[in-house]
């Protein structure tokens, strides 16, 4: 069997920007696994090509940017012959996504007596409670994203970064559950998106 | 029966056996309220059948002993003849959770039974409309997924006859019991995962009948201020979930008093008595078919914040309560809440109503997308507003005051990342929708620019900046810290929660 082919870093750097929308480089090196002198580079060429601009300190797509990601990035997974099991990944992707958001929401919000209370973190043992569901969950992702990744390589950058999202916040960076750009909710909702645009489904 | 019971007002049994919904419908019925026709699976049922994964002995034959039952008393016919009964199914268990099958309306209604029902009414467009509806509410349970989404291969697979369709929906009603989601809450919320779900099967009203039906909701006192007057929706000539979905555009609760007085009359005649037995506000779910009232849901108001406060107040002043008990009625957390700052009345322009997802009030210009949030919010506030949200939107929430969707829960991306921002959030205004860059809502036309008011703990978005105040149950909070203060016999300068605190812990020590 032949392994899949890596997507090219001019693809990933734009395709990074159609997931997150307006960002900076840093967030795009986090996004990609690249360094971030080979992002800049990049996106200074993508700009020089018209699809990407930069109009007020982040970096964001141009029409001819988001048209340009749509061709390449369905061409890679017809190329692939992926479509089937992205498609079938999503669909399990999209049984786990109500989960995910009864998660952030019960980090944020604790019912006390009865009433909906900002979660202040000040009860170690429920924020453990849901961090172990959060971990619970995040095996049964890395499962999907292991399919995607088997097809299409730079889906393997999601579980990594999930993962450490998790690790972080559970070694006390309470921020990297819903509060932060490389919060597990974030990476998620990039994932999402992700998935959307490279099946081609509108919003 | 070992399994089934008929809901009447003679059942004894706890809400552990038959459910909180079975429960306030029993409670409705010894009211006296007019309750449409039905009997509850038990929830030993429900244990039984995931233990073994198929029905307990005997639990079919109950099934078709309770329909012939229904048949007599409704003087109809399940699945056929010229009279058909059409039943609703819906989940019931102690506690609700998310995760847990929804309703499935108008089951019963085969092809057979369509047809008779068309006949009967003499208005086909109605009873096909009732059967669409059916198809699509039983293929969104079974899959889990929204009412509106596309279900065609699950609608197929719905069986034609209408015994087999009750079947499938009690089983669709325990296996829920164990969605993934279901199994979440539990864990996070010390509930038990092997108490099981009742399941409710009522003779359907029809609120799509005629233009003398409908469906609301109804609290017995305004549940964001606390103050004595019904408060609601209503939509007239629609079923069911229309009203709490947010799908279609509804009416104040007070248009019924117009279209339909005797309707009214019954509703506030119904919301006293309710009260009464509960002794607090109230929340009840109504359908009316032809001018004809009828309950389908009861329970008491569950108000916070300051309306928790005007409740308890008033409701000693009433004599309902004591100030001891009035006391007690009002937890210390939701003094936090009476400080968020509320758009009051009157003279508010309301928009339209939505989920409130993040308490406060944002005051902006309207912005429909994450560019134009971020150049306009250079000129000062904006309030973003999406039909829903995606991390492309991050930016425009960073630069936004406040956020407003068209769909979505208080479990939504955008309510999710809106709290994360400390931002006001009003989600699921479901009628709203956004046009390149003006936004459509409550039947006017806004353009990008023109302001608007988003209150994230009452889910109101006003036209314009209406009168914000924060702590408006002054009043009524100062008034019940003096009773804390007679009970606690501290009058030391101190918080309000501590004052309320205290009186809890002198009353709880008599």
């Amino acid at each position: 069997m032949t392994r899949p082919p890596e997507t090219g870093t001019d693809l990933l750097v734009l395709h990074a920007l159609r997931c997150c929308g307006y960002c900076g480089v840093a967030r795009v090196a986090a996004a990609t696994g690249l360094d971030e002198p080979t992002v800049e580079s990049d996106l200074i060429d993508l700009a020089v090509a018209g699809h990407v601009v930069r109009p007020s300190g982040a970096w964001g797509l141009t029409e001819a940017g988001r048209a340009e990601d749509a061709r390449r990035i369905t061409d890679e997974l017809e190329t692939a012959g992926a479509r089937p099991v992205v498609t079938a990944a999503y669909e399990r992707f999209l049984e786990l996504n109500p989960e995910l958001l009864d998660l952030c929401t019960a980090w944020q919000l604790r019912p006390v007596d009865g009433v909906p209370t900002v979660n202040r973190h000040d009860d170690p043992s429920y924020d453990a409670r849901v961090l172990d569901l959060f971990a619970d969950l995040d095996r049964r992702l890395a499962l999907v994203c292991a399919d995607l990744s088997a097809v299409l390589p730079r889906f393997a950058r999601y579980p990594a970064r999930l993962t450490a999202a998790l690790d972080r916040a559970t070694a006390g960076e309470l921020e990297l559950v819903t509060d932060d750009i490389a919060s597990y909710h974030t990476v998620w909702a990039e994932l999402h998106e992700d998935l959307l645009a490279t099946l081609g489904i509108p919003r | 029966m070992r399994w089934v019971r008929p809901v009447s007002a003679g059942v004894a049994e706890t809400a552990d056996v038959i459910g909180a919904k079975a429960h306030g419908l029993v409670l409705l019925h010894r009211l006296g309220l007019p309750v449409p026709a039905g009997f509850v699976v038990t929830t030993p049922a429900c244990r039984e059948f995931l233990r073994t994964g198929s029905f307990p002995a005997g639990l079919a034959e109950e099934l078709r002993t309770a329909t012939a039952d229904l048949e007599t008393r409704t003087g109809r016919r399940f699945g056929g003849g010229d009279r058909p009964l059409a039943v609703s199914v819906r989940s019931g268990a102690g506690v609700s959770m998310p995760g847990m099958m929804s309703t499935i309306l108008n089951l019963g209604l085969t092809t057979e039974a369509t047809a008779a029902l068309a006949a009967e009414t003499g208005d086909p467009l109605f009873a096909t409309a009732s059967r669409r509806r059916f198809l699509s509410s039983f293929a969104s349970a079974l899959t889990g997924t929204d009412v509106d989404a596309p279900h065609a291969d699950t609608e197929a697979s719905i069986p034609e006859d209408a015994a087999d369709q009750l079947t499938l929906a009690v089983r669709a009603v325990f296996s829920s019991w164990n969605t993934p989601r279901a199994r979440t809450y539990r864990r996070l919320h010390d509930i038990a995962d092997d108490l099981g779900t009742a399941a409710i099967v009522q003779a359907m009203v029809f609120g799509n009948r005629d233009g003398r039906s409908g469906t609301g909701v109804a609290f017995s006192r305004d549940p964001n201020t606390g103050e004595h007057v019904p408060f609601g929706d209503v939509l007239f000539e629609r079923q069911g979930e229309d009203v709490v979905s947010g799908r279609a555009p509804t009416l104040p609760l007070r248009a019924l008093a117009d279209r339909e007085p005797a309707v009214w009359a019954g509703l506030l005649d119904a919301l006293r008595r309710i009260e009464a037995h509960y002794r607090d506000a109230c929340y009840v779910e109504f359908t009316f078919q032809a001018g004809e009232l009828w309950f389908l849901q009861v329970r008491p108001g569950r108000f916070t914040g300051a309306a928790a406060v005007r409740v308890a107040t008033d409701l000693a002043d009433e004599g309902v309560l004591t100030r001891d008990e009035a006391l007690l009625r009002v937890s210390p957390h939701h003094l936090e809440h009476v400080r968020t700052p509320r758009i009051v009345a009157p003279d508010v322009d309301v928009l339209t109503r939505g989920v409130g997802a993040c308490p406060g009030v944002a005051v902006g210009r309207v912005a429909t997308t994450t560019d134009a949030a971020v150049r306009m919010a250079a000129d000062g506030p904006v309030v973003l507003v999406r039909p829903e949200t995606s991390p492309h939107d991050m930016r425009g929430l960073a630069a936004a005051t406040g956020v407003l969707t068209a769909r979505g829960g208080p479990a939504s991306h955008a309510a999710v990342v809106a709290r994360a921002m400390g931002k006001p959030a009003v989600v699921g205004a479901g009628d709203l929708t956004v046009d390149g860059t003006s936004i459509r809502v409550g039947g006017r036309t806004l353009g990008e620019g023109a302001t608007i008011t988003i209150d994230g703990t009452s889910g109101e978005v006003a036209l314009g900046r209406p009168r914000v105040a924060t702590g408006a149950a002054d009043a009524h909070l100062h008034r019940l810290l003096a009773w804390a203060d007679d009970v606690s016999g501290d009058r030391s300068a101190r918080g309000e929660a501590q004052r309320l605190r205290d009186a809890h812990a002198a009353l709880r020590r008599d």
